[in-house]
């Protein structure tokens, strides 16, 4: 029997994120024709993203729609999911690998009482009516694997670990569901201020980024950063940094990549300038291709990038930067 | 203010990884015990706290197997925490997180508690699970991957920020409250080495598994059926591209990112 499968996405800017049509993807696959494919939303301005969540393999698409949700605590969120699951029966939740929903996916499994884990990159229904679960750990050193019991199961998938759903017709139904109330054990309740966004370079994010361009000490100064960040522009991806370019004070600490920054696993990153610590590796060691430009040939980063530049960054990046605006028709 | 700092074990970053034959367990030797880095922070905005706020006392817990998990606790005393509690685990059984959750929530009923902190997640599984259950358990609210965390005793709130993917939220709210923490004030401290001799003396409070278990009933056994670890194929290292001028090691990189990883049209 195929699992039924609930899949709890998100709206950024209104669209559906990327990570939700991946997670809808895997949940096609895993309930098959028989199980059911649910698809929740839970948030405010959610019109663009339900409607094209009904076209990418749901059965039926949800959506609790509130100006107050925008600011939803954990444990409202929680509270929300485990009341659709009771409704829609399903035997699995999938969420997408935010920071806020690997949080709701331990929340849920406690009020569930079900299996869970965050940062899958491989899913597969096991006899027992559980799910086999593959995720990086150590920094993407080693990969552990999981068998969740089940009959309840709810599983954070990985950014950019698996392909996006592709669109369906006819489109799924979308029913409004109204957003009880709901009471928290805290009096008086927390304040959530609105959402202050980071992303200073307009680019995607760091978490979300299908490429990743780096910067580190081998810049020597913080204005030469901005060869990393228009390389990053010409290919349309997010901007990260080593620590020794975030504790300068180059760039925020939002921008690190590593053991005490942020991970990352796109399907490129592209290390400029980066000697390769263990501590920085760790942070993106994961990711499908790493390129490395650094002038030092015995530097550590060339162990573990695919592709290898040893060369001069202040020639290289240019060059590079003029030959993909080339042939992405940028110029 | 009473606070608790949930704390674990993990290797270091620099130690070698080898599963064993059946893949069920890293073999131990080749890898140093360390409190996790997140883990580490928290303890270090414990102790700022405990500082700012006269009054207040810090106490670690942890769940895990000898000896590694209380080689932490003393670690975490040696960095200034009050008091230390150790649920034993039995070796060999999976790391499950809500088994964990459950565990030190039993643990948890003994000790009154304002402030919860942990880091956002381990350093080794990177799961992130066991604040947010924990919290479920307990009914009080959590938020995690937090910065800037700050008690105001007037208004009787704590404030801080949650560092989301593509922002940042500012939060006020009252205890209690389990924070999952990305960063402390400061850098985390290291002990001195008075205070490690003296953190070897210290005692630990243990509650063993065998006092445990019955307070679990159906739960004790986890609900992840098994674990296993494998090492990904080892990097073979980069690929270097000849080139003669910057133009032609560009040319050269974009078409085998296009032709060859495919990783953009
Ligand atoms: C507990 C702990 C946690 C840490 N956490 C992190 C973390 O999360 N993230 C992180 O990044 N680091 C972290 N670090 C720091 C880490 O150990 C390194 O110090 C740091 O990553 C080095 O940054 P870097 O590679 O930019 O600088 P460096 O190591 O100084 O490397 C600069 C590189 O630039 C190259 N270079 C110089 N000039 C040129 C040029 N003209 N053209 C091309 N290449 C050039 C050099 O050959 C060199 O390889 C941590 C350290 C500790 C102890």
């Amino acid at each position: 029997m195929r699992p039924s499968v609930l899949v709890v996405g998100e709206a950024v800017h209104g669209q559906l994120s990327g990570p939700s049509r991946e997670a809808l993807n895997v949940a096609r696959s895993l309930a098959g024709s028989e199980g059911r494919v649910t698809g929740l939303l839970i948030g405010h301005g959610l019109a663009a993203a339900s409607a094209e969540m009904a076209t990418l393999g749901t059965d039926r698409v949800r959506v609790v729609e509130d100006a107050a949700l925008t600011s939803a605590t954990c444990s409202t969120l929680a509270a929300i999911v485990r009341a659709e699951v009771e409704g829609a029966q399903v035997s699995v939740v999938l969420l997408t690998g935010s920071v806020r929903y690997r949080e709701l996916a331990g929340r849920l499994a406690a009020r569930w009482d079900a299996s869970v884990a965050t940062g899958a990159t491989e899913l597969s229904p096991t006899e027992g009516g559980g799910l086999r679960v593959a995720r990086p750990v150590f920094g993407g050193r080693a990969t552990e694997e999981l068998d969740l019991g089940g009959p309840r199961c709810v599983v954070a998938l990985r950014p950019h670990a698996f392909p996006p759903a592709s669109t369906t017709a006819p489109a799924a139904p979308v029913e409004r569901r109204a957003s009880p109330p709901f009471p928290t054990g805290n009096a008086p309740a927390p304040k959530v201020s609105a959402l202050e966004s980071t992303e200073v370079t307009g680019g995607p994010s760091l978490g979300d980024a299908t490429i990743v361009v780096s910067g580190g000490r081998g810049l020597r100064a913080p204005e030469n950063f901005r060869l990393v960040e228009e390389l990053a522009a010409s290919l349309g991806a997010a901007v990260g940094a080593s620590r020794a370019v975030t504790d300068a004070g180059w760039r925020p600490g939002s921008y690190q990549v590593g053991q005490t920054g942020r991970s990352v696993a796109p399907q490129l990153y592209v290390a400029v300038g980066i000697s390769g610590a263990i501590q920085h590796v760790v942070g993106m060691v994961s990711s499908r291709v790493i390129v490395a430009i650094n002038s030092d040939a015995q530097a550590p980063i060339f162990r573990v990038a695919d592709y290898g530049i040893v060369g001069d960054l202040f020639a290289i990046v240019p060059a590079l930067t003029k030959e993909i605006r080339k042939v992405r028709g940028l110029s | 203010m009473e606070i608790v700092v949930l704390v674990k074990p993990v290797p270091d970053a620099e130690s070698r990884l080898r599963p064993n034959a059946g893949g069920t367990e890293l073999d131990g030797e080749g890898i140093k015990w360390v409190l996790s880095g997140y883990d580490e922070s928290a303890v270090e905005q414990a102790l700022l706290l405990k500082a700012a706020v006269p009054g207040s006392s810090v106490r670690c817990i942890s769940f895990g197997p000898a000896p590694r998990t209380e080689e932490v606790l003393r670690a975490s005393v040696a960095l200034g925490c009050d008091r230390a509690t150790w649920v034993e685990r039995p070796v060999g059984m999976p790391a499950d997180p809500l088994l964990c959750a459950r565990v030190l929530r039993e643990a948890l009923r003994k000790y009154p508690h304002d402030l919860i902190l942990a880091g956002k997640q381990a350093g080794d599984d990177e799961e992130g699970i066991v604040p947010s259950a924990l919290a479920e358990l307990l009914g009080v609210e959590s938020f995690g991957s937090v910065v800037d965390l700050r008690w105001h005793a007037e208004e009787k709130r704590f404030r801080f920020q949650c560092v989301l993917d593509s922002g940042s939220e500012k939060v006020e709210a009252a205890g209690p409250l389990l924070i999952g923490l990305q960063q402390a004030w400061n850098d985390p401290r290291t002990a001195t080495l008075p205070n490690i001799l003296r953190s070897r003396k210290a005692t630990i409070d243990r509650l063993p598994w065998s006092d445990v278990a019955p307070l679990l009933g159906a739960f004790s056994a986890g609900r992840t059926t098994s674990q296993r670890f494998r090492l990904p194929p080892p990097r073979t290292g980069a690929r270097l591209i000849d080139y003669q001028s910057p133009e032609e090691a560009a040319e050269k990189l974009v078409k085998i990112l296009r032709e060859e990883a495919k990783v953009f049209p």
